[in-house]
């Protein structure tokens, strides 16, 4: 079976590669550039936890091959943060909220939440109950990720946060 | 919720705040550490050969296509890695019990549908996968023990060996030593009550990374484990090496409920292949195989049988268990197995119970423990006592009321022999009760009903063992060292798979020791550099690292206020340790930092006290004084219950947890949210489920439903704190309470929403067909 | 859990992407979002020797009024049409189904052209194109084809495209051109969450006459057979009556009473499902002449 070379950019940086046309996106963003923030959790696009942002959509990692990702731009949990480290307005509201345990599903909650509240800054708490039914967690019994989403919004339609702190709402724009 | 900000006082205390987690930053950038994201040099990929049926005879396995395939490395059958096990006993069962069978792969014979049968070993997972379906095995079908209720009549054996299927079988007193008090008793109500299969369903599911250095013949493993230092001990008698031979590493864990607590078969294979092979090996388990072969929980079923005074006193509660250990239990599970009726006389105050407990193999997986994994003790007592309540026509909450055990009551023996002492059963009631407010739900309920909608109100209540302080479990150790920089490491075993172990350690030691929380740093979860511990189980680990870090940090700050005294010439009664410094009482200004301390200890030894040994370290061993710590709670859950859909809507949940005093509060909600929410999966989601046949149907997350934010309610606590545990700080366990508690809890508010149909509920789960259908039977209407 | 290998081919045009599905034959499937296709490659529930991307094609996307009706491109993602003006006004049963479909990380990748070409018996997509009517564009080698959504839905996972065929696009029929001058819509499911596959659901488009007669009525229903069905019996049964007369439990006991391959498993039995099929056709009945008399 043919390899495919491919360019990805890859938290705003250009990754060229060669390979098998059934390697997913997931296993190119942990294999292949050793971005293991993104995590595996089902594999069959159920559990959210592979969720990156591909041209600025949220999808599952797990559901889209690299080589359709050819010429894309993707943003995984790496990315999130600003390049200082500052946390993003939603990785905040996580921390502070207790908003992860064991913290596998973690990733994927960053990345839907940071599409989500980019497209919908003022959500009703149904609205963020719906937004979250794509993404499985098995530790918080979803009390401190409610909370978090709820402060993040709250937080973020506020104005009172440094847009600058958050790299992916950035890239997503630079991508439409 | 948020975490409050510290008092920037020299009493500060962390225990009891709200700390923000240490785990967080790396968690949420996407720098953590899961075993996934270990990579070695010329790491090879492992994938299994699975059997597709419940039972067959295994006449041939041909490795010859699949070790043909270009990248595959090696192909084990039974025939390559059966014969090197030395010993494959686990610490906490012992090598004394006559454990039942656990062969690395199949030999002979498949004994459930997902036994591994080969293992392939290739350049990736893919390739592993490609050379897995070019595995050709000669499968004999043979008829299977699908259900385990009709296994002891069964014709077909899972083990030869054990006769009528039947794993073992335990009792307490005979039925009749007590039946004065069923036959003198008003009411007796006896219901068997029907959990489905359940699986713990980590979001990481298992996986390891195992690499044997052939010049040294050391192993090191990078695991994805409750326990690591059982991981090594496990490995290093399996192979039949030194356990300083064996290095266990674990970093992130994404959760593991029990199903992570000892090596399964899974692993024990890739123990066993990585000696043969030239570089590291990592398994990771799809989630398929997850779902199909990582092991059941909670598929049993009982009779309880409760005795009553005519004004519904408790007089008796009896069970008569049985349960389904399937092939392969991990690991023994008679044991565990017979702690469910023993412990089902609950938190009430009764004088006469017995039990009975059979363990029943059969064609599926094989139990594995779970999250508080006599938990079918309280949905049983909890769901007949509101059976019973309805048929005495006491309310529910008031018939608690009068059996519940006070704290006034303690010590307090039951009739199986549970010890219970420091404990308040009823304030967990009162409190929990008044949170919902119990009388305004019902008036609600009551106005709801005459327009037609079914709102419902349950109630459980149960007394739990955590912290089993015995065997394996009976003692946890730390190593606490201030670094040159005066900086803190504390070391402890850890296994921490979400419980947040890394801040416990953290606040527990900087409270310890006086240190600014900033200053300490945790190391856990690599067995060359931390202390022996049983990791996370049995709702151990807070109060167990509290003890651990708390007689270490003694000896520790016993010298840093002999040095800081010596230096500054004070006595040491005067001296304060606070913020990382040590201070003369009543003279702030004269004090001396940690750092100035560590640089005394280790580079002017000459400065020291006379006598003084250098440096600033220790390691200490705690050893608990009891038993265990007895926990208790009170769940109520409100619900809608749609009458044509069956569809149950939940309004309200509240926890009233007498927990003992919390380490962290966000920590222990955690938890208990956690569990809460597992509990809710059980009663209304979640099925393992097979066919007749005893194939397995839910393998996806498309079957295998979890709980999502939209099923959930917000829950609100009461804790309980007038009951704090007998070890120092007065912690309890609080692990695994909201997965025991929740189940009933559901189940209970779902059958009074539907008492006006006459509905009785024994089985779970409760799917919106299976409680259309339990309304369709009363007759489809009031 | 990962799929077997595969060609892969990203063809710039609809033209490309025939001739290669007739050269490469029934080793050979489109992929478009593969939000359903991927899972059953990674589980290996289904092997291709070639995947044939249509990502490329940019003809293949687009939402355009095309005289009265308003045409498709098969690659145009769910999330596209759950957010497009022109879907909410002129195909609002489209619209209010979009959200129903999976999680929005789901409907970012998948196609509308994918969810009717999988034609999953519980997908909401396949439904609202049998309500409505719709019409299903295919090429192939031998041309341009249409295909009336009633004939386009064969079996399970099965549809009228030839092996050969790629699906390009679909029309739905502008709303103001359904019959009677005032229209209502309404889709109402039922799944043990949300996201996921209905249990059972009804997809419902009734036009009114001034009269209130019903001038028009299509009520497709999803879960409750091997594909997506359309309730014929219960349609006819309401046309030409006058709304006021009509009992929706009527409607929905006559949509249910003739499925004879009703599925049953783990979420429930053909029985619990027919009734909870009944449920949702008379929910979404009353919902759409309620919207039609206001209208």
């Amino acid at each position: 079976m043919a390899d495919v070379s491919i360019e990805v950019t890859v938290n705003g940086q250009l990754r060229r590669a060669v390979v098998e046309p059934r390697l997913t996106l997931a296993d190119f963003l942990r294999e292949r550039c050793q971005l293991t923030g993104t995590h595996l959790g089902c594999e069959h696009g159920v559990c959210g936890a592979c969720t990156v942002l591909l041209d600025g959509q949220a999808v599952r990692g797990c559901l889209v091959f690299a080589v359709q990702a050819d010429g894309g731009s993707v943003t995984t949990v790496e990315g999130i943060a600003a390049p200082d480290g500052t946390l993003s307005p939603v990785q905040q509201a996580f921390r502070e909220h207790h908003g992860l345990q064991c913290g596998f599903c973690t990733p994927g909650f960053v990345t839907s939440v940071t599409a989500f509240l980019r497209d919908n800054p003022s959500p009703t708490d149904e609205e963020v109950r719906a937004a979250l039914s794509g993404n499985l967690c098995r530790c918080t019994g979803y009390q401190g990720i409610l909370a978090a989403v709820r402060a993040a919004a709250d937080t973020t339609s506020a104005g009172t946060v440094n847009a600058g702190t958050n790299n992916a709402a950035t890239t997503n724009q630079e991508a439409r | 919720m948020s975490a409050a900000p510290l008092p920037d006082t020299a009493a500060a205390r962390y225990a009891g705040s709200r700390v923000r987690r240490v785990e967080d930053a790396r968690l949420l950038t996407g720098a953590g550490t899961f075993v996934d994201d270990v990579t070695r040099p010329g790491m090879l990929h492992a994938s299994f050969v699975r059997s597709p049926h419940p039972r067959a005879r295994i006449a041939r396995v041909d490795t010859a296509a699949a070790l043909a395939l270009p990248g595959v490395h090696a192909v084990f059958t039974a025939d390559d890695l059966n014969g090197d096990v030395v010993e494959a006993w686990y610490t906490g069962t012992g090598s004394m019990v006559p454990d039942t069978p656990r062969p690395p792969l199949a030999a002979g014979e498949a004994r459930f549908a997902g036994d591994i049968v080969a293992l392939v070993v290739a350049g990736s997972r893919y390739l592993a996968e490609d050379a897995a379906e070019l595995v050709d095995v000669g499968y004999e079908p043979l008829p299977a023990v699908a259900d385990y209720a009709a296994a002891r009549t069964a014709e077909a054996l899972v083990h030869e060996g054990y006769a009528a299927n039947l794993a073992g079988e335990l009792a307490g007193a005979p039925a009749e030593t007590i039946a004065d008090a069923y036959t003198s008793a008003a009411h007796v109500v006896s219901e068997t009550i029907w959990e489905q299969a359940q699986g713990a369903v980590p979001l990481e599911t298992r996986g390891l990374v195992a690499e044997w250095s052939r010049g040294s013949r050391e192993l090191t493993v990078w695991a994805g484990t409750q326990a690591p230092h059982e991981v090594r001990m496990f490995a290093a008698r399996l192979l039949g090496i030194p356990e300083h031979s064996v290095r266990v590493i674990t970093r992130d864990v994404g959760g593991g409920f029990g199903q992570k607590v000892v090596p399964m078969r899974e692993d024990i294979c890739v123990l066993l292949a990585a000696r043969k092979l030239p570089a590291a090996v990592k398994w990771i388990e799809d989630r398929r195989e997850n779902l199909m072969a990582a092991g059941t929980a909670r598929h049993e079923h009982g009779t309880a049988r409760l005795a009553f005074g005519a004004d519904g006193t408790l007089r008796a509660a009896s069970l008569d268990h049985v349960q389904d250990v399937g092939a392969y239990p991990t690991p023994w599970p008679v044991g565990t197995g017979a702690a469910t009726p023993m412990i089902f006389p609950g938190p009430y105050r009764v004088s006469a119970g017995t039990f009975t407990h059979a363990s029943v193999f059969s064609n599926t997986p094989g139990r594995v423990a779970y999250r508080g994994p006599w938990a079918f003790e309280t949905l049983a007592r909890e769901v007949t006592l509101d059976i019973a309540a309805r048929r005495m026509g006491i309310d529910p909450a008031e018939l608690r009321r009068r059996n519940l055990l006070r704290r006034d009551e303690m010590p307090y023996s039951s009739p199986t022999g549970m010890p219970y002492d420091h404990m308040d059963p009823l304030e967990t009631l009162e409190q929990a009760l008044a949170v919902l407010d119990y009388d305004a739900f019902r008036a609600e309920q009551a106005a709801a009903r005459s327009r037609g909608r079914y709102l419902g109100v349950g109630i459980s209540c149960y007394a739990e063992p955590t912290t089993p302080a015995f065997g394996v479990y009976a003692t946890e150790g730390a190593t606490i060292r201030i670094e040159p920089s005066g900086k803190v490491n504390v070391y402890v075993a850890g296994g921490s798979t979400g419980n947040s172990l890394e801040t416990t350690a953290v606040q527990l030691a900087a409270d310890a020791l006086g240190a600014d929380i900033a200053d300490v740093h945790t190391i856990q979860g690599d067995t060359a550099v931390t202390p022996f511990g049983a990791g996370t189980g049995g709702s151990r680990s807070g109060s167990m690292i509290a003890g651990a870090v708390g007689v270490t940090a003694a000896e520790l700050r016993d010298k840093l206020t002999k040095l800081a005294a010596h230096k500054l010439e004070a006595s040491e009664a005067d001296i304060e340790l606070a913020r990382s410094r040590a201070a003369v009482k009543g003279d702030p200004e004269a004090g001396v930092s940690f750092a100035e301390l560590a640089d005394i200890a280790y580079f002017q030894p000459y400065a020291l006290p006379p006598g003084m040994s250098p440096g600033l370290e220790a390691s200490a061993r705690y050893a608990a004084t009891g038993m265990g710590l007895w926990a208790c709670a009170t769940h109520v859950c409100t619900c809608e219950v749609d009458s044509m859909t069956g569809k149950v809507t939940l309004l309200r949940y509240v926890v009233g947890e007498d927990c003992g005093h919390m380490i962290n509060p966000a920590v222990v909600e955690g938890q208990i949210a956690g569990g809460v929410v597992q509990g809710i999966g059980g009663a209304l989601l979640e099925e393992l489920a097979y066919d007749a046949d005893g194939n397995p149907v839910a393998t996806t997350f498309m079957d295998y439903l979890l709980p999502t934010a939209t099923e959930v309610p917000l829950i609100e606590y009461a804790h309980v704190e007038t009951a704090p545990g007998p070890e120092p700080g007065g912690y309890k366990g609080v692990g695994e309470g909201g997965a025991i508690g929740a189940p009933p809890a559901v189940v209970n508010a779902v059958a009074d929403a539907l008492a006006p149909f006459g509905v009785t509920i024994t089985r779970l789960p409760l799917s919106p067909a299976v409680v259309a259908g339990l309304i369709d039977e009363a007759g489809g209407s009031q | 859990m990962k799929p077997a290998p595969f060609e892969y081919h990203a063809p710039d045009s609809a033209k490309e992407a025939v001739d290669l599905l007739a050269e490469l034959g029934d080793g050979a499937k489109v992929i478009a979002g593969g939000q359903s296709l991927v899972p059953v490659l990674a589980l290996r529930l289904a092997v291709f020797e070639h995947l044939i991307d249509i990502r490329r094609i940019t003809a293949l996307r687009g939402i355009e009024e095309r005289g009265s009706s308003v045409w498709i491109g098969a690659g145009t993602t769910e999330a596209e049409i759950g957010h497009s003006d022109r879907v909410a006004r002129h195909v609002p049963l489209l619209s209010r189904a979009t959200p129903l479909i999976g999680h929005f990380q789901i409907r970012n990748r998948g196609t509308i052209g994918g969810s009717l070409a999988h034609a999953d018996a519980a997908a909401e997509y396949p439904a609202v194109a049998l309500a409505l009517d719709a019409t299903v564009e295919a090429l192939s080698p031998r041309g341009q084809r249409t295909i009336p959504a009633a004939e386009f839905f064969t079996g399970i996972w099965a549809t009228a495209l030839a092996p050969d065929e790629l699906l390009t696009g679909v029309s739905f029929p502008a709303a103001v051109n359904i019959p009677g001058g005032r229209q209502g819509f309404a889709i109402e499911e039922f799944a043990r969450r949300p996201g996921d596959f209905a249990v059972a659901g009804a997809a419902v488009a009734a036009g009114l006459d001034p009269g209130g007669q019903v001038s028009a009525s299509g009520i497709a229903l999803f879960g409750l057979g091997p594909v997506a069905l359309r309730a014929a019996a219960a349609e006819a049964g309401v046309l030409g009556r006058s709304v006021r007369e009509i009992d929706p439990a009527d409607v929905g006991r006559a949509a249910v009473a003739d499925l004879d391959a009703v599925p049953s498993d783990l979420h429930g039995s053909a029985g619990y499902r027919k009734k909870l099929g009944a449920a949702m056709v008379a929910r979404a009945w009353e919902k759409a002449v309620k919207e039609a008399a206001s209208g």
